[in-house]
């Protein structure tokens, strides 16, 4: 940070300039995240059960919140306001957001007070959702008042560059036909993203095709972790997709990044111009086909009849005496994985550091010429630097997509390598479509809405780093 | 001065051990990329069960292509590949140039509003079965509209389009407005073909994903007569699916000329239209 009248650079302690000595006005931090923060707590608890069964055992099975209150409207009122509260937060008229927080609170607290007066029997204990609302609702309106005191001490500027002196009324006509335009795609938006959204209420739900759901609290949270006795079962196969979709993704990222990086410096030291784009074009090659044509390649160039090409080539080379079924075996599979992802994606990765390193001004190479640098010296100092940033970037749009792995694991794996292979996505797509009962769609929901929240934090992260790093974020 | 000069000349016309080295390393990087494509290839030519090490037919047929064109269940799918990615392509185009152009209407009332809420699907997102449950609840599910409409909008692509379109300069637009255009007559008029690169190189990426596309087949399609490409090639390969009449022609040269068809169309088109795809990777993450 800089003084903003002599331009000496000044440290987070400092209240005044050292130089010139005037007092430091920092820009306000924005804290109307927190009042939105504590809406979103209230209405992630309103999911949760009010009272349950105590005993682990039963899997919760009576439990009893919002969802199956005998009057939905209790539910529906809670939701439209929790929204209402968001909307005035974000439209910066965060001063009536209180009324509908607080109204939300007293909501919560009749309803608790219905049900516990209808349901409430010995063996039952309080859920987690008065908690999280009323602590959610306090989070609220303490956010608020924060804002409020800011909000006094803020000199109020309008910015006139781009309002002109209209009227928000009057821009809206003047733009009305853009609204129109706009429309098909908040319509896709909305059926394709915002409506499914809605369903991850079966995620508190048992959802089996052919009945109706019904509202079981937290039970596939408490079978996902295996936090009873019953779901140990469960538990084990949830707890190993989760981490093998870590591992693959984690090391895949990794050794393609390391990959692309090595290439690009040495295509980059590639003299003859017709050489180079000949071996792009041929390394960008393999990002076009579908990993449905990777798998089927490989699985040819794999297999262990007479027609594998890797095992022939193993055989008269005399490296093995016996073919190898490479993708049914449990330790050669994440071996392959990562081998045929190299294959693929290595090339196309080449794209961004190559961009960057051509914007490297060749004075710099020639300078470092006149000072006796030799090849390595280079590269140690001028084309690393220049690369750390753009190898950073990578790196972080990469982990946000961590937990999305599916379609490449899901062509290349097959059932007797599920134990190093299985990730979540995979996982959720065998126990809702191909397995052997009726399948719970509650349940997969559940498995469905961790991911998406691990994913969420994931990008908030990175987007973070991003902004750190380069001075935007990803999204 | 000009003995300086005369050492560059000579220093650049020089091929070091370096230069070799590295030009090795990238024949045998080429090697490793097309030897599998190349076996691929052989092998669906070869009228033998095909052997590992044989990289020229040793009996060669066409058999197996002949048998694509000739047979229905083979190039059915084939064509509703062509289908759904024509159409696809055209709704996913239509889509991501109508939102960019909004978003980029800087006095817009509510544009910000507006790019929260196609942001938001990017941080997150209902999963795979609560939108199957509502693709069901819509009817949708075996219907090729289950798998043209969802990727029809892809909101990184749309705001890859955004950043084509802020790079048209506001003047263009105003004299447009001052001489009396709708912002529909600009959109058509000024700013979509201003941005022919800028299409055809978004218009690629959604093709190669809707021509790629298995993983929504694969959870919205049951009916068999619905599926595309990939898929045909999927049961193929793995469950050996293969339309077999007579003893003429191994399942193994079939199987090879199926991965041959399945990627041929982006195959032919990519090399000449190297430089759009190059173009969309670096707009998406190196400018603003």
């Amino acid at each position: 940070m800089q003084c903003k009248y002599c331009g000496t650079q000044i440290t987070k302690k400092d209240t005044r300039c050292p130089q010139c000595g005037r007092a430091i006005v920092r820009p306000e931090k924005n804290i109307r995240p927190i009042a939105i923060a504590g809406v979103v707590i209230a209405f992630v608890g309103s999911a949760f059960p009010m009272i349950m069964n105590s005993n682990a055992d039963l899997k919760f099975q009576p439990a009893f919140g919002f969802m199956n209150y005998e009057s939905p409207w209790m539910w529906y009122s809670f939701l439209l306001l929790c929204v209402l509260s968001v909307v005035l937060c974000a439209v910066k008229l965060e001063k009536f957001s209180i009324a509908p927080t607080a109204i939300l609170g007293v909501l919560c607290g009749i309803t608790y007070n219905n049900v516990c007066l209808r349901h409430g029997a010995p063996g039952m204990v309080m859920g987690l959702a008065p908690i999280l609302i009323y602590a959610g609702c306090a989070i609220g309106v303490i956010g608020v008042f924060l804002d409020v005191l800011k909000f006094k001490k803020k000199e109020i500027s309008t910015d006139y560059r781009y309002t002109g002196h209209k009227t928000v009324w009057q821009r809206i006509y003047i733009y009305r036909w853009f609204y129109l335009m706009f429309l098909p795609v908040l319509v896709f938006v909305i059926i394709f993203n915002y409506l499914p959204m809605t369903g991850l209420r079966y995620a508190f739900m048992d959802f089996k095709s052919g009945s109706e759901p019904s509202y079981v609290g937290i039970k596939h949270f408490v079978d996902m972790f295996g936090l009873s006795e019953i779901s140990k079962l469960s538990s084990k196969q949830f707890m190993r997709a989760f981490g093998n979709t870590l591992t693959l993704s984690v090391i895949k990222l990794a050794m393609n990044t390391f990959a692309a990086v090595l290439i690009s410096l040495l295509l980059h030291e590639m003299k003859n111009i017709y050489f180079k784009k000949s071996v792009q074009t041929i390394i960008y090659l393999p990002h076009f086909m579908s990993w449905v044509v990777v798998a089927s390649i490989f699985k040819m160039a794999l297999s262990a009849n007479d027609s594998g090409l890797v095992n022939s080539l193993l055989m008269s080379l005399g490296v093995i005496d016996k073919r190898i079924d490479f993708l049914t075996s449990n330790n050669l599979w994440r071996g392959v994985y990562y081998v045929v992802n190299l294959w693929k994606d290595t090339g196309w990765g080449t794209i961004l550091f190559l961009a960057t390193l051509s914007g490297i001004s060749p004075e710099l190479y020639e300078a470092a010429d006149i000072d006796g640098a030799n090849r390595f010296n280079k590269m140690r100092y001028i084309t690393m630097p220049a690369l750390a940033n753009t190898i950073i970037t990578v790196f972080i749009l990469n982990l946000a997509k961590v937990m999305n792995l599916f379609e490449s694991v899901f062509v290349m794996y097959n059932p007797s390598v599920y134990d190093t292979s299985d990730v979540i996505q995979t996982y959720i797509y065998r126990q809702s479509f191909a397995s052997s009962g009726t399948p719970n769609y509650g349940y997969t929901t559940a498995v469905g809405l961790f991911k998406s929240l691990i994913g969420c934090i994931l990008v908030l992260i990175c987007n973070k780093a991003s902004k750190k790093v380069r001075g935007r974020g990803i999204v | 001065m000009a003995q300086t000069t005369a050492v560059y000349v000579k220093k650049k016309r020089k091929l070091k051990p370096f230069d070799i080295v590295n030009a090795i390393i990238f024949i045998a990087i080429s090697i490793v990329i097309l030897l599998p494509i190349w076996k691929v290839l052989v092998d669906s030519f070869d009228a033998t069960s095909g052997y590992g090490l044989s990289f020229l037919p040793r009996k060669f047929t066409a058999e197996a292509y002949r048998m694509a064109i000739s047979r229905a269940d083979l190039y059915r799918p084939f064509l509703i590949s062509i289908l759904v990615t024509a159409t696809g392509t055209f709704v996913g185009l239509m889509l991501s140039t109508l939102g960019a152009y909004v978003l980029i209407q800087w006095e817009m009332p509510g544009r910000n509003f507006l790019s929260y809420v196609l942001l938001f699907t990017m941080l997150f997102s209902g999963g795979m079965i609560p939108t199957y449950i509502v693709m069901m609840n819509l009817h949708l599910t075996n219907t090729l509209w289950s798998v043209i409409l969802p990727m029809g909008i892809n909101v990184y692509n749309l705001v890859l389009m955004r950043n084509f379109f802020e790079g048209i300069p506001a003047s263009l637009d105003e004299a447009a407005k001052i001489d009396g255009c709708t912002p529909m007559g600009i959109f058509f008029k000024v700013v979509l073909p201003l941005s022919k690169a800028a299409l055809a190189a978004i218009g690629l990426m959604f093709a190669v994903s809707y021509w790629n596309d298995y993983t929504n087949f694969k959870i919205y399609i049951t009916n068999n007569s619905l599926f595309n490409f990939q898929m045909k090639l999927r049961s193929m390969v793995m469950d050996s699916d293969l339309p077999m009449d007579d003893g003429s022609l191994s399942p193994n040269t079939l199987q090879n000329a199926a991965i041959i068809i399945a990627m041929i169309p982006f195959m032919i088109i990519y090399p000449f239209c190297q430089d759009y795809f190059v173009q969309g990777v670096n707009v998406g993450a190196v400018k603003e």
